[in-house]
C-alpha cells in the first residue's frame, strides 16, 4: 500500500476513534535547554508505527516562514489542511518550559504509535525529530532527553 | 498637505523611532565585519565534494555544512551528546574554532525588528521603515527643490550648520536609506505573512536500500559539479537510516541526493519571492561583503544626524514664522495683499504695504497666497511673490497658479510684485507666471509687474511712488529690512589707495571674526559661513539700512575681506574708510549664490572694474588645484587704483591665476577699457567659450553692460550670446 493511503487511512482512524472509543488527555511537557539564542519553534505531531504522520499536538512559534525549518513535521505533515487548527501558540525561549494537552485515544496506546518534537531556532541548525518518544504506558512519565534544544521531554497519562 | 509639512511631520515622530532602528542596525553591522575577520572564504574554484571530504576528515560526526554569505564555512555535529558548531578553513578543512551567530547581545537584533515588543513591534518596525521611506522621498523632493534641480544638486549648500548637516549628509547617503527602507519592507512583508516565501511542499523522499554501501560525499556527481561559492547548505544523511537523503540547498533551490546512487530524487527551484527576499537580505544586512556593511552602519548612525539636525530646524523655522500686526478681517477690508514666500522676508514688506496702505485710511488685509480671493468689499489686490530655485512656486503655494486658472476673473484690480534675484535664469519667474495667469483669465492691474531684486528697498520705494500716482493718494513706502543679527566684525589689516581721477579714497579693509559655540554654529546664529563672491552687510552706527559688500575673502581664508570706496555723502563707505584696526562694526552675511564659482575644470573668465575686481581676487586665492583663470582687471591709474596689484601679480607665480589683462584708462597707452581688451583678445575668448569657460563679471552697471556688448560681438561668429551662456549658468554679473 502506498504511503499516502496508508497516512490517510491512519489519519481516518485517529480522527473516527474518539467518537468511537474512550479518549484520554495527555500532557506533554518539553523542558528546554539555555542554548543561548531566540525562542525556540517546536512542532509536537504523532506518528504511528510505519513512521507515517498522524496529527499534529502542537506548533510553537507562528511565523508561517519559519515553519519549513520544522523540517520532519513540515514535510510529513503537507497534506493535512488543518494541521495548525488550534494548536499553535508562542515560540518557546531557551530555558523555559512548554506544557500542552492533547486529548489522544486510548486505542493509540502502546499500539506502536510515538510523539515526536521538531525543533529549530533563528541562526542555529534545525533540528527535525529532536526527540522521539514512543507512545506507551511503560514510558509515561519518563523524561526523554532530545538532541539539542530539549532539555527532557515527557509525557503525562491521567 | 505640502511636502515640507509630511517630510518634518514624519521625521518628528516616527523619526524618533527611526532613530532607535538606525542606531540598532549600525550596531548590527559590526557582526558581517567581524565573521570576515573570524573565517577566511573558501577558494574560487573548490568543489563542494572536495570540501565534503576535507571536512568529514577534520570533523566527525558532520550533519550540516553551511556556507555564510559572508563565504566563511560552517560546520555542525556532535561531539558526543554535545552539539557543536565550527568554523571550519575551506582550504584543509581545519577547525578553526567555535562558530558563534553574533557576537551582540541578542537584545539588539529584536530591538531592531521588534522593538522588543513581539508582533505589534515588527508591524511598528515596519510601519517605521515605511515612515523611513516616504522621508527619503519627500527628501528628495525637497531637495532638488532647495538645490534647484538634478543639475545644481552638488553645488555648496547654504544655510545654519544644522542646515547645511541636513542637507549635505542627506545628499550622500539618501540612496542608501531609500535602499535599507525598501528592503526593510521587503523582509516584513514576509515575516508578517503578507507574503509567502514557498508555500510549496518538501518533496516525500527516501534513499533506495539496495544493499550498496553509501557513496561518501566526495563520489557524489552533483557535488563535484558544484563549487563552494553556489552552496549555501548541505545536510549529510544520519549514519543509521539508510533511506536518510542528502539534502543540499543552493541560491538556485533545493534538492535531494541518494545516499547509495548518488543520483538527484528531487530539485525545487527557489521561488521568485525568495529570491527577491534573499537579495534584500544580502543588501540589507552587509553579511555577504564587510564593506557595504560599513557603509550600512555608518548610513545608519546618519539617522540619529537627522533626526537631531532636523528638530534644530524645524525649531529655527519656528523662531522665524512670519508674523503679520494689524491686518484687517477679509470681509471687512477694501484691500488685500496676498504673499507667497519662501523665507519669510517677503512678509516683512507685505507689513511695510499693509502699514502704509492703512495710514491712508484703507482697511487692509494680509495673507497667504494659496487664499487668494476677493470680497465684494476689495477694491485693490496685491500679490508679493517670491521665486524659489528655478523659477519654482514657494512650497506653500505651489497649487496658486491652477487655482488661478480655475477661477473667473473680477474686476478688482490685481497687481503683482516679484521678489528674486538677478542671477538666477528664472528672475521672478514665478511671478512672471502668476502675473501672465491672472492677466489671461482677464484680471486688470493697476500697475504692470515690477520685479524687485536682492529684496532691495529702494526699488520697492519707487514701485511706491508710482503706486502713490495710480491710486492718488500719499503713499511713502519706506521698508527698513528686518534686519539679521550682526556679528561684530575687527578690523584687522587696512590698505589704502589715493584713488584716480574723482580723487574717491579706496581701502581694502580686512576683519576678523568672532569664534562662535557649537551650539550658536548648529543655530545658525553668530556670523554665517560664506565664500568670495558673498555679500557682507555692513550696518553703520545709526542707522538701520545695511550696505551691501562683495566679499574679497572666504570663511577658510580665516578673514573678511572687502574693498571699500569713498561714496560722496556715503555714511557707511565714510564709516568704514574711517576705522582703524582693532574698532568694530556690525555686519551680516548675505549669500549671493548666483555668483558663486561652481567647482570646475573649465576655463574660468573673471572681468572685473574698479572694486569689482575684490570677489574675483577671493575667487583666484582660493584656486587651489590651479585651474584655468584669466583675469581683465580695468582701472584708471595702476598706480592709484590697481586693487590687489601685488597679490595678482604672487598669484600668477604662484599658478592660481594663468593670465591677466589689466588696462587703465586715464593714462596714455594704458589700454583703454576692460571691454576694448576683451575685443582685442577677441580670438582667445572665443576658444575659452568653446572649452566651456565660466564667465564672472563685476563692476558699475554701465561697465557690466559694456562688457555684454562686447563679448556679444566677440562671440558672434560662434552664434554664442551672452544670453545663452546666462541660460546655461555660465555668466553672471555682480553690478553695483
Amino acid at each position: 500500500m502506498s504511503k499516502p493511503l496508508l497516512s490517510l487511512l491512519a489519519t481516518a482512524c485517529a480522527l473516527a476513534q474518539p467518537a468511537l472509543a474512550h479518549s484520554r488527555p495527555v500532557t506533554l511537557t518539553a523542558q528546554l535547554k539555555s542554548y543561548g539564542g531566540d525562542g525556540a519553534y517546536l512542532a509536537a505531531y504523532l506518528t504511528d508505527a510505519k513512521g507515517g504522520y498522524v496529527r499534529t499536538l502542537w506548533v510553537a512559534g507562528g511565523k508561517a516562514k519559519y515553519h519549513r525549518h520544522l523540517s520532519d513535521w513540515s514535510r510529513l505533515s503537507a497534506g493535512d489542511a488543518k494541521r495548525l487548527d488550534g494548536v499553535t501558540g508562542a515560540s518557546v525561549g531557551a530555558g523555559k518550559t512548554l506544557k500542552v494537552t492533547a486529548d489522544l485515544a486510548e486505542a493509540l496506546i502502546d499500539a506502536g504509535y510515538e510523539i515526536r518534537i521538531d525543533a529549530a531556532a533563528e541562526d542555529m541548525r534545525d533540528s527535525p525529530s529532536e526527540v522521539r518518544i514512543p507512545l506507551t504506558k511503560a514510558n509515561a512519565g519518563k523524561p526523554q532527553a532530545g538532541k539539542q534544544y530539549i532539555q527532557t521531554a515527557t509525557f503525562q497519562l491521567p | 498637505m505640502s511636502w515640507k509639512a509630511v517630510h518634518r511631520w514624519l521625521g518628528l515622530t516616527l523619526g524618533t523611532l527611526g532613530v532607535v532602528l538606525g542606531v540598532t542596525g549600525a550596531m548590527l553591522a559590526i557582526d558581517p565585519v567581524q565573521q570576515a575577520r573570524q573565517a577566511p572564504a573558501a577558494p574560487a574554484d573548490l568543489t563542494v565534494a572536495t570540501l565534503v571530504e576535507r571536512v568529514t576528515r577534520s570533523v566527525p560526526g558532520v550533519e550540516e555544512i553551511r556556507r555564510l554569505p559572508s563565504g566563511a564555512i560552517v560546520v555542525f555535529g556532535f561531539a558526543g551528546d554535545q552539539p557543536q558548531a565550527s568554523n571550519v578553513d575551506p582550504a584543509d578543512g581545519r577547525v578553526l574554532g567555535p562558530w558563534q551567530a553574533s557576537v551582540l547581545p541578542r537584545w539588539v537584533k529584536n530591538l531592531h525588528r521588534s522593538l522588543l515588543l513581539g508582533d505589534a513591534g515588527r508591524w511598528a518596525a515596519a510601519g517605521t521603515a515605511l515612515a523611513m521611506g516616504l522621508l527619503c522621498g519627500s527628501a528628495l523632493v525637497l531637495l532638488l527643490r532647495r538645490m534647484g534641480g538634478w543639475r545644481r544638486l552638488a553645488s555648496r549648500v547654504r544655510g545654519s550648520l544644522a542646515q547645511r548637516i541636513h542637507v549635505v549628509a542627506g545628499r550622500m547617503v539618501l540612496a542608501f536609506l531609500c535602499l535599507t527602507s525598501l528592503t526593510a519592507l521587503t523582509m516584513s512583508a514576509s515575516t508578517l505573512g503578507l507574503v509567502a516565501l514557498d508555500t510549496r511542499a518538501e518533496p516525500d523522499v527516501l534513499s533506495v536500500v539496495t544493499g550498496q554501501p553509501a557513496l561518501p560525499g566526495a563520489q557524489l556527481p552533483t557535488l563535484q559539479r558544484l563549487a563552494v561559492q553556489d552552496l549555501r547548505k548541505l545536510n549529510v544523511p544520519a549514519g543509521n537510516d539508510p533511506q536518510d537523503t542528502w539534502k543540499l540547498a543552493t541560491g538556485q533551490g533545493q534538492g535531494w541526493i541518494d545516499r547509495s546512487s548518488g543520483e538527484m530524487l528531487a530539485w525545487q527551484d527557489a521561488t521568485l519571492a525568495q529570491r527577491v527576499y534573499d537579495l534584500a537580505v544580502v543588501l540589507h544586512t552587509g553579511e555577504a561583503a564587510w564593506p557595504w556593511a560599513v557603509v550600512l552602519g555608518l548610513v545608519g548612525t546618519t539617522v540619529l544626524l537627522f533626526w537631531l539636525s532636523g528638530i534644530v530646524i524645524w525649531w529655527q523655522a519656528r523662531r522665524l514664522a512670519p508674523h503679520i500686526t494689524g491686518s484687517s478681517p477679509l470681509a471687512q477690508a477694501d484691500v488685500l495683499i496676498f504673499v507667497a514666500s519662501e523665507g519669510g522676508s517677503t512678509w516683512g514688506f507685505a507689513q511695510t504695504l499693509q502699514d502704509a496702505l492703512s495710514r491712508g485710511g484703507h482697511r487692509v488685509h494680509t495673507g497667504a497666497l494659496e487664499h487668494f480671493r476677493t470680497t465684494a468689499a476689495t477694491r485693490q489686490v496685491f500679490v508679493l511673490a517670491a521665486t524659489y530655485g528655478e523659477g519654482q512656486a514657494p512650497a506653500h503655494a505651489s497649487h496658486v497658479l491652477e487655482n488661478i486658472a480655475r477661477r473667473s476673473a473680477g474686476a478688482t484690480p490685481v497687481t503683482v510684485v516679484g521678489f528674486g534675484d538677478r542671477q538666477f535664469p528664472a528672475f521672478c519667474g514665478f511671478a512672471d507666471a502668476l502675473d501672465q495667469a491672472l492677466r489671461a483669465q482677464g484680471w486688470p492691474a493697476l500697475l504692470p509687474l515690477e520685479r524687485i531684486h536682492q529684496q532691495s528697498a529702494q526699488q520697492f520705494a519707487r514701485w511706491g511712488m508710482a503706486l502713490a500716482q495710480e491710486l492718488g493718494e500719499p503713499l511713502v513706502l519706506a521698508h527698513v529690512p528686518r534686519l539679521p543679527p550682526t556679528t561684530t566684525l575687527t578690523l584687522m589689516t587696512r590698505q589704502d589707495y589715493p584713488g584716480a581721477g574723482g580723487g574717491q579714497a579706496t581701502a581694502i579693509l580686512r576683519f576678523a571674526w568672532p569664534a562662535r559655540g557649537l551650539a550658536a554654529r548648529l543655530r545658525g546664529s553668530g556670523l554665517a559661513r560664506f565664500a568670495a563672491g558673498d555679500l557682507v552687510g555692513i550696518v553703520p552706527p545709526g542707522s538701520a539700512v545695511p550696505r551691501y559688500y562683495s566679499l574679497a575673502s572666504g570663511w577658510d581664508d580665516g578673514f573678511l575681506e572687502i574693498c571699500v570706496r569713498q561714496m560722496p555723502a556715503g555714511a557707511c563707505s565714510t564709516h568704514l574708510l574711517g576705522l582703524q584696526p582693532g574698532e568694530g562694526v556690525a555686519a551680516f552675511i548675505r549669500p549671493n549664490p548666483g555668483f558663486a564659482l561652481p567647482r570646475t575644470r573649465k576655463p574660468v573668465l573673471l572681468i572685473g572694474a574698479g572694486t569689482g575686481v575684490a570677489p574675483l581676487a577671493g575667487f583666484i586665492r582660493r584656486n587651489d588645484g590651479h585651474h584655468p583663470m584669466h583675469l581683465y582687471f580695468g582701472g584708471r591709474d595702476p598706480a592709484r587704483d590697481y586693487f590687489f596689484g601685488p597679490e595678482i601679480q604672487r598669484w600668477l607665480g604662484e599658478g592660481r591665476l594663468s593670465t591677466v589683462q589689466a588696462v587703465f584708462s586715464r593714462v596714455p597707452g594704458g589700454g583703454g577699457y576692460v571691454q576694448d581688451a576683451l575685443r582685442r583678445d577677441a580670438v582667445q575668448l572665443r576658444d575659452w567659450v568653446t572649452q566651456g569657460a565660466i564667465v564672472r563679471v563685476c563692476g558699475g552697471g554701465a561697465m557690466a553692460r559694456g562688457v555684454a556688448d562686447a563679448l556679444d560681438e566677440v562671440l558672434a561668429p560662434l552664434q554664442w550670446s551672452v544670453a545663452k551662456l546666462k541660460a546655461q549658468e555660465r555668466y553672471a554679473e555682480d553690478v553695483f
